[in-house]
């Protein structure tokens, strides 16, 4: 980019940028996701026939249902220009209070361990909204002293779930759907109202659009902060829950490195990580994406030395031809 | 060196930033390029300037044909332009500043800088326009007009034929553009061709030779400075006369008995401001006077809760109010137009609906109520005459005047008693600040209380009831009658 370009992504105030209608290019790119999501299904159709079969499908879904869970809560956070690193060790911490619970709780673990992970939360919005430490740096701390708190307790031993009625609530199937799917669509949908409906999900995008302005003009950042942190403890917790059902215990490695796949997710969708745009939409047309890619290739037979370096590479791509750079600006 | 562009075209998307421009740069003149916003002065001289490449039309140096590919090329071919915007990097030396684009030229084996040398220099340099700055001063303590003049040493120290300034004094205070504006006479004393931009026409008429006429991108005219009025560049400007009635006539005569919206009593805030005292009535403008620095921001700050109080206290129709944080201060009937539009005023990015709304977004239970919020928000477009294609347009798609009337509306939105306007027409347009003016005089007229900030000295004179001249931090002069006041008067209290 030249300096004249430079100079324009600035924004200065006094300078009234050109006008334009929104290109052809945008309007691809903003559809762009779901395109890439058709593509893919198509390259592994392709490569294996089993892959769009029911079986497969329900499998993948169950499969991506912990992370679309934790995306949804990424989704504000990184909406407003944060970022929570710290959410695959709050799944864990959750999953231990599950486990922990289930026994004497039964179904009602859920309590509990939703509790635990917004307690996780409040601690990091607190740190962001009030000590004023980079969510980054804030998170990257909580993450260590979250997972570590499970080692320290567990000490590295799993700890089983044996309630039937936890394991059967949260892992099984009616009328072929697994319970875990139904759960997790139904948060997207409230996700998606909230975004959509309410005044914190309007104050959340204001805050990523621009925090000086949404300070002078009376919003309360501080408090919306921390709340959407809250937000986002609460449903790493559900997701964790869900974790734990599934394999039927809570170990000290559950959830490792989750926090790459939840941020992925969300930006493969379409939402920059530079805050002020967003859409639950996106966020789960992402997590489809991160998931598809890895059962994809895995059913497909491709090497598993290799496709980890095959996904790096795609998400790449995929965020290069999403990110609307006119719109961003500077990028860091 | 002469410069002589034309036939110049520019296009943006649908809009023609720039069409048919024509103008030729007199070897050792000044030649101002003047117009509203959007008239297309920046895109003009970017394109001589080599930051910008013409879709058509022609360019030549000296007879030579000129045709920039980068700023890079124009430097080359001894053309240099200095950017509107402040670029001076404020963690960097005043020396490093300067030679920000040519550091290597500084280095010796391994990358290591010769500082000594370069400090030389810059020193020259900075000699050379005629500033009295050294280079070992912190960069810290300078101000916009002194970092504007890094930023010329800057350009000169490719030692150019011609100079290029883009809008070089829009956020200058009187001091600073006067700063400004010497150090192009020096330049021009040495021979040196200048283009510049300015959103000032006082300024214009001082500094130019020639002048070049632009509106809505289109070529007006170029004419020689001596030999053309300053009405009749208003006039060519904006196509209309605006000489009578740019500011609405103020009421016969302002009511003393008003009761006091809000009683600000020996307040201090910062460094900035202190031990200030003032009522304001409602009903009435009261114009704040005074340089950067010299305590009116500080003390919005202080009312809007941004910065706390020092000391002092805030009565509200008589009742103590303690500001604790912005979100408060709404709460309790004060809004607050900041001056940095951009960063404070609005989110460009968002729609004219959501920015309008933002302040008091309408509820319904839990939820926003979408209905209600258009129905605000399209009453607010006609009220303030906002022109927009519609309210869901982003406001990055409007001009900087209905930008500033969307903050406006904004601020209005919530129906507020008190109003503190800072800069309200930095970088608007003359039709636009014309509307701007006359709404909120009928605001004043409707029982607002207004507290106007403002570095744009007619306006203030023009605005206000009552003004107080601020100097550094004290009331310097209070002048109960705005009406009468000569423009030198409040200047010589703010220095």
């Amino acid at each position: 980019m030249n300096e004249a370009g430079n100079v324009t992504a600035a924004g200065d105030p006094v300078i009234k940028g050109p006008r334009r209608n929104i290109p052809r290019v945008d309007q691809l790119r903003r559809g762009f996701p779901l395109i890439f999501l058709v593509l893919l299904i198509a390259v592994f159709t392709i490569m294996s026939p089993r892959f769009l079969s029911l079986d497969n499908l329900s499998t993948v879904l169950e499969q991506g249902t912990v992370l679309l869970v934790a995306a949804l809560g990424m989704t504000f956070i990184i909406m407003a220009g944060s970022i929570d690193i710290s959410v695959g060790a709050i799944v864990a911490v959750s999953a231990l209070v599950a486990a922990l619970t289930a026994d004497s709780l039964g179904v009602w673990a859920i309590i509990p361990a939703v509790a635990a992970g917004a307690l996780c939360g409040l601690i990091n919005g607190l740190l962001l909204a009030v000590g004023k430490v980079p969510s980054f740096i804030a998170t990257m701390g909580t993450m260590v002293v979250y997972r570590g708190l499970v080692l320290y307790f567990t000490r590295g031993a799993p700890v089983s779930i044996d309630d039937d009625g936890f394991l059967w609530t949260y892992s099984d199937y009616s009328w072929g759907i697994p319970h875990s799917v139904m759960i997790g669509l139904a948060l997207a949908v409230l996700a998606w109202c909230i975004i959509n409906y309410t005044v914190f999900g309007r104050e959340v995008r204001a805050i990523g659009g621009g925090e000086r302005v949404s300070i002078l003009t009376g919003i309360a950042v501080t408090r919306v902060k921390i709340f959407m942190f809250v937000l986002l403890g609460a449903l790493a917790g559900m997701a964790g829950l869900l974790q734990g059902a599934r394999t039927m215990a809570a170990t000290s490695q559950l959830g490792l490195g989750l926090e790459l796949d939840v941020i992925a997710a969300v930006v493969v969708g379409g939402t920059p990580l530079t805050g002020g745009l967003g859409s639950i939409v996106n966020t789960m047309l992402g997590v489809l994406i991160i998931t598809l890619l890895s059962s994809g290739m895995n059913m497909a037979g491709v090497d598993p030395y290799l496709q980890n370096i095959i996904k790096g590479i795609v998400l790449i791509c995929a965020v290069f031809v999403t990110i609307d750079r006119k719109k961003i600006g500077i990028i860091k | 060196m002469t410069l002589v562009a034309s036939h110049l075209f520019k296009q943006f998307g649908p809009t023609r930033a720039a069409s048919d421009v024509s103008i030729t740069l007199r070897t050792g003149t000044v030649h101002a390029i003047v117009g509203e916003n959007g008239a297309g002065k920046s895109t003009t001289l970017r394109m001589l300037g080599g930051a910008m490449r013409p879709d058509s039309g022609e360019m030549t140096l000296d007879g030579a044909t000129y045709a920039p590919q980068s700023i890079g090329d124009a430097t080359a071919r001894g053309v240099a332009l200095v950017h509107q915007e402040i670029t001076i990097n404020r963690s960097l030396t005043i020396a490093e500043n300067i030679f920000i684009g040519n550091l290597r030229g500084y280095a010796r084996a391994f990358g290591i800088i010769k500082r000594k040398r370069m400090a030389e220099v810059a020193q020259a340099a900075l000699d050379r326009i005629g500033v009295k700055i050294s280079v070992t001063t912190n960069i810290d303590r300078l101000n916009l007009g002194e970092l504007k003049c890094i930023e010329i040493a800057r350009a000169i120290s490719s030692d150019p034929k011609t100079l290029l300034l883009d809008e070089s004094t829009a956020y200058l205070d009187h001091r600073e553009v006067d700063a400004v504006l010497k150090v192009m006479r020096e330049l021009k004393s040495q021979g040196m061709t200048i283009g510049f931009v300015s959103h000032h026409l006082s300024e214009v008429l001082a500094a130019a030779d020639d002048l070049t006429i632009l509106k809505d991108g289109q070529f007006v005219g170029s004419f020689r400075a001596a030999e053309i009025e300053a009405n009749e560049i208003h006039r060519l400007m904006v196509g209309r006369d605006l000489s009578l009635g740019t500011y609405p006539p103020r009421p016969p005569q302002a009511d003393l008995s008003a009761p006091a919206v809000m009683r600000v009593d020996r307040v201090a805030v910062g460094r900035e401001l202190n031990d200030f005292s003032v009522d304001i009535r409602r009903g009435e403008i009261l114009g704040l006077a005074g340089l950067k620095g010299a305590g009116a921001e500080a003390l919005f700050a202080g009312i809007v809760g941004d910065e706390p109080l020092r000391h002092g206290s805030i009565e509200m129709a008589g009742q103590p109010y303690h500001p604790g944080n912005p979100r408060h201060a709404w709460k309790n009937g004060i809004a607050h137009l900041p001056g940095d539009r951009g960063n404070e005023g609005l989110i460009a990015g968002f729609t004219v609906l959501d920015n309008l709304v933002m302040a008091r977004p309408p509820t319904r239970g839990p939820f926003f109520d979408k209905t209600r919020a258009r129905s605000m928000s399209n009453d607010l477009i006609k009220l303030i005459g906002i022109r927009t294609a519609s309210a869901d347009a982003p406001c990055r798609s409007l001009s900087g005047g209905n930008m500033q009337k969307v903050v406006l509306g904004k601020c209005l939105a919530v129906g507020p008693e008190l109003l503190l306007l800072n800069n309200p027409t930095r970088g608007v347009d003359v039709g636009a600040r014309v509307e701007i003016y006359r709404l909120i005089r009928r605001k004043a007229a409707e029982g607002l209380a207004i507290i106007l900030s403002s570095e744009d000295m007619p306006e203030l004179i023009g605005m206000s009831d009552r003004l107080i001249v601020l100097r550094q931090g004290v009331v310097a002069r209070e002048f109960p009658v705005a009406a009468d006041v000569e423009e030198h008067d409040v200047v010589k209290y703010m220095t």
